[in-house]
């Protein structure tokens, strides 16, 4: 019962938390901003809407949001938001879920390529490039965690004997994880200094341009596909960085939520004191995460 | 055991067939493939009848030329190869019922048909071979038959390269496999295999680098793969549907097979195995994503698909090595699994770029383009094969890794070693498959998908339908492995039974997991169903426009303008790039007024670059020293064989 109403509350206040990031970047900016339900009325707005396709494009096209917006919804479902036992957990579930996430990608490119557009071609080849860098991250991440504590599962990461935290016994390694999983975090969900979701310039975008075509409900279905795999990540993040082991359900729930709320505000924060980087240097920050990891790896070794 | 000759018999029979009747060139075809495939399906019942009751070994064998043995043993590891063998060449065949479809190479057809029979036997007989000579003679056999039916478009003169080079290839492997028996026979003095743990410890390292020269030259292993890469292409489609699925895995069988024969103590091989496996899987999918030739990305993509395989039989080859029995077996079962599930979605790949290439006229996705409307069901099936492929859930390939990786994953331990060699497996397990998914994607997404880029492309239709419903049995069966692995998972743990390390593992809390994986799989599709219809709901009744893709303000896209497979790989190239060296030729701008001028990049292989500069060059020059040997007078060419036979008799 907890975990259904754990997950529905996640996919309900998912829309909310972007806004919190326009909300920062509006207050560097020295602006009002849109009001903190701004997605929730263009969701609205976008599921009201029809949708024009291009003539190039086959069924794969309309199949792209739908296999994304589904494979970010799995992670939610997997995932203990809060410490909440999720809905479902098996051991070896992390490896099924990233491989899903995986294929998410896969059809994204496939209904950028779809369009027959030289920008979107350049969009889906690096966001090609640049998930597989991610990727590599990731997967030692999970041998760490492995290491930590013997389990594939997100459940039994911070549920086990020895829950994964930073208070918790090996602390010292998830500063190095922490920082690797956020910038991972802003590679994966197109944020600066990575990519720009607010430039202009369809040259310069990764993500923003793979979905030009795209409009409508299908629009809808990306945006909120992106949104829940953001909510993930920075899910993933707080329940690292939270250091309380709080035995009432409302009151860790509550915690949880603003430190997940707290991340978005970083997010806003780094995206207003910082410019997005030159393309030729994006490889080389997505893989400072990987040897900070690696190094993390190594440093178990010795462990018992 | 009769069972599996009398279906050998058969098929044999289907091949001499094919040459009595290749005067009535469709009545050639349906006996041919009739018979064969009755061959193969006798085959295949008697191998899964036997692998999953668990039956005991089974030998046999005759003496050959009154002082050789032909000896032949059975066991489960045997078995699962068999069903690989007998279970994909009658899909093969039919899909050559129009693929093959020129009358006026009749005669040729029918060899190529003959020797299509010989090779799926020779296939059989190596897994089955229990001694030295039945082995060799099943190996040559095989090599030979593949030889020709590579060289079957022999007029092309490419074609007639690639063949050479197969042929150069196959021997020379041969050579080091002859090398490894003649060191077993020397301390042995037994043709029996089963003599093999016998042998001093130093040299079963020895004898297994050797042996792993020749085997992994036939799986495709880096840097040996060229054979692998130029055959691809070359062969007609059906042809290289076999080899790479099927015929590579008999390398993957003999590696296997071998080590278990020598049972040395040294956890050297397994560390070596390993090793050459993330290689061969990095490199060779770095470089099916570098070439825009369908099949030789295809070819390569078999590379990194051993790769694979041999990660897994590395991951379990140090399980055992360090007594960690949950490495071992799973390490090994996915390799197992992978063998099987491969030769599934690779068959269906090629036989798409067949298709592609009878409809379309070429198999450059540089020229391609727009296929998915033109070709539905090839483009859908291909579509399957490729998120298979790239090991992506729902589909089977998916399953092979997830048991690798579930092995390599619990042989993280305190050892150093075997510490940093599952980091690194699963790290290069993860980069193999992202990269996989962006060379699929870039196969689908260019060369299906956007619009045609040259006319050939335009004017392609769909196949032929024996043709297509081949494709599409094979995309349903790497769903169904996907999403039901449980049976196909069971195949592979039976195929395990007669190894003697991982005998007897319990796997009920694993096929717990496998269950849980399906049923996570069905609330994955139960999700995009239920997307898909909200999505419709939305659409009711609503306006849906179409026009041109939105040029970013320009009004004049044309079909040029189109990202190109080279153009989406340059950056992942790039990154690669003291690996993956890049030719480029600018004839450049001179003039005020320039003339036309060319720009052209070509990916080249530093294995066959090293080759070319430190092995073929000096061995050339050392040879052209030895040319006054060959004359031309044929008396002293006899007196050359004379000499030869009296120093033979006198100092042996």
């Amino acid at each position: 019962m907890e975990s259904i109403f754990s997950f529905c509350f996640a996919i309900l206040i998912t829309p909310l938390l972007p806004a919190v990031i326009k909300k920062v970047k509006a207050c560097f900016a020295g602006q009002q901003g849109p009001p903190l339900l701004i997605n929730y009325y263009t969701m609205a707005k976008l599921f009201k809407k029809g949708s024009v396709y291009s003539t190039s494009t086959t069924f794969v096209f309309r199949m792209g949001p739908v296999v994304g917006c589904a494979t970010s919804l799995m992670m939610l479902l997997f995932f203990p938001m809060a410490g909440v036992a999720p809905l479902f957990s098996f051991h070896g579930d992390v490896l099924l879920l990233f491989y899903l996430m995986g294929l998410g990608r896969f059809f994204t490119i496939l209904a950028a390529l779809d369009t027959a557009s030289p920008f979107e071609g350049m969009g889906a080849a690096r966001e090609a490039f640049f998930s597989i860098l991610a990727e590599a991250t990731i997967f030692c991440i999970l041998v760490l965690f492995f290491r930590l504590t013997g389990s594939l599962s997100f459940a039994d990461f911070f549920s086990s004997s020895h829950p994964i935290g930073l208070a918790g016994e090996h602390g010292a390694l998830l500063i190095l994880v922490i920082v690797a999983l956020y910038m991972i975090m802003l590679t994966e969900n197109a944020r600066v200094p990575v990519d720009d979701p607010a430039t202009h310039l369809e040259l310069t975008m990764i993500h923003e341009v793979m979905i030009l075509d795209h409009s409508g409900p299908d629009l809808a279905l990306i945006e909120l596909g992106a949104w829940f795999k953001l909510l993930f990540y920075s899910a993933f993040l707080a329940m690292l960085l939270n250091p309380f082991q709080l035995q009432n359900t409302w009151l860790s729930g509550l915690l949880f939520y603003a430190v997940v709320t707290f991340i978005y505000i970083t997010i806003g924060t780094v995206e207003s004191i910082t410019a997005r980087y030159k393309m030729n240097l994006v490889p080389k920050f997505i893989l400072t995460p990987f040897v900070l990891v690696f190094f993390a790896a190594i440093l178990t070794m010795e462990l018992n | 055991m009769d069972t599996m000759f009398v279906s050998l018999a058969v098929i044999l029979a289907g091949g001499v067939a094919a040459l009595f009747l290749s005067r009535h060139f469709t009545l050639m075809k349906v006996v041919t493939i009739a018979t064969t495939t009755a061959g193969c399906g006798v085959g295949l019942i008697y191998s899964l009848s036997h692998l999953l009751s668990y039956a005991a070994t089974m030998e046999k064998s005759w003496s050959w030329l009154h002082i050789f043995t032909l000896a032949f043993k059975v066991d489960s590891i045997s078995l699962f190869f068999l069903v690989v063998i007998f279970a994909i060449p009658p899909l093969a065949l039919l899909y050559s019922f129009q693929y093959m479809g020129d009358k006026t190479k009749a005669t040729r057809t029918a060899v190529n048909y003959f020797f299509f029979a010989v090779l799926v036997a020779s296939m059989a007989l190596v897994v089955t071979a229990a001694n030295i000579v039945t082995f060799a003679l099943a190996w040559e056999i095989m090599s030979l038959s593949s030889f020709f039916l590579v060289i079957f478009d022999y007029q092309v003169k490419a074609n007639r390269q690639a063949g050479y080079i197969y042929f150069i290839f196959a021997q020379g492997g041969a050579m080091f496999l002859f090398a490894a028996f003649a060191l077993l026979y020397q301390h042995t003095g037994s043709l029996d295999f089963s003599t093999f743990s016998t042998i001093p410890e130093n040299v079963k390292l020895l004898v297994f680098i050797l042996a792993f020269l020749c085997f992994g030259s036939k799986a495709g292993v880096f840097p040996l793969h060229l054979a692998k890469i130029q055959s691809g292409p070359a062969a007609p489609s059906h042809i290289a549907a076999i080899m790479s699925a099927v015929m590579s895995k008999m390398g993957i069988y003999a590696i296997f097979r071998m080590y278990l024969l020598l049972d040395a103590a040294t956890p050297l091989i397994g560390q070596l195995v390993l090793v050459a496996g993330i290689a061969t899987g990095v490199l060779g999918v770095v470089y099916a994503l570098a070439n825009q030739e369908l099949k030789k990305l295809l070819a390569y993509s078999s590379v990194e698909n051993i790769g694979i395989i041999l990660i897994g039989l590395g991951i379990g080859m140090v399980g055992i090595s360090e007594h960690s029995p949950t490495m071992a077996f799973f390490g090994l079962a996915g390799a197992f699994l992978h063998v099987f599930n491969h030769s599934i979605f690779k068959s269906l790949l090629f036989m798409g770029a067949g298709a592609v290439s009878r409809q379309a006229k070429t198999t450059n996705i540089d020229q391609l383009g727009g296929l998915m409307k033109r070709m539905p069901t090839t483009g859908r099936t291909f579509l399957a094969g490729s998120v298979a492929i790239s090991g992506l859930p729902p589909f089977s390939g998916f399953i092979g890794e997830f048991l690798i990786y579930y092995g390599a994953f619990h042989g993280i331990s305190n050892q150093r070693i075997p510490f940093i060699l599952a980091i690194l497996a699963i790290i290069s397990l993860a980069v193999i498959g992202g990269l996989a998914g962006a060379c699929f994607t870039k196969v689908v997404g260019l060369a299906f998908l956007g619009e045609p880029r040259t006319d050939n492309a335009a004017q392609a239709t769909e196949a032929g339908s024996s043709m297509t419903k081949v494709m599409i049995v094979l995309a349903i069966a790497s769903l169904v492995i996907g999403i039901v692995p449980e049976p196909f998972i069971r195949l592979a743990f039976a195929g395990l039974h007669d190894v003697p390390y991982t005998a007897g593992y319990d796997t009920r809390a694993f096929m717990e997991i496998v269950r849980q994986v399906s049923q996570t799989i069905g609330i994955f599709i139960g999700l995009l169903l239920l997307l898909t219809l909200f999505r419709k709901l939305l659409y009711r009744k609503k306006e849906i426009g179409s026009g041109p893709t939105w040029g970013c303000g320009f009004t004049q896209p044309t079909v040029r303008m189109q990202y190109t497979g080279t153009s989406y790989a340059a950056e992942m190239i790039d990154f690669y790039r003291p690996f993956v060296p890049t030719k480029k030729t600018y004839t450049g701008i001179s003039r005020i007024f320039p003339g036309k001028t060319t720009w052209q990049t070509e990916v080249e292989d530093v294995a066959e670059i090293r080759y070319q500069l430190h092995m073929i060059q000096p061995l050339l020059k050392f040879l052209h020293k030895l040319r006054w040997i060959q004359h031309g007078r044929i008396q002293l060419y006899i007196a050359y064989i004379v000499l030869a036979i009296i120093v033979l008799l006198l100092f042996l």
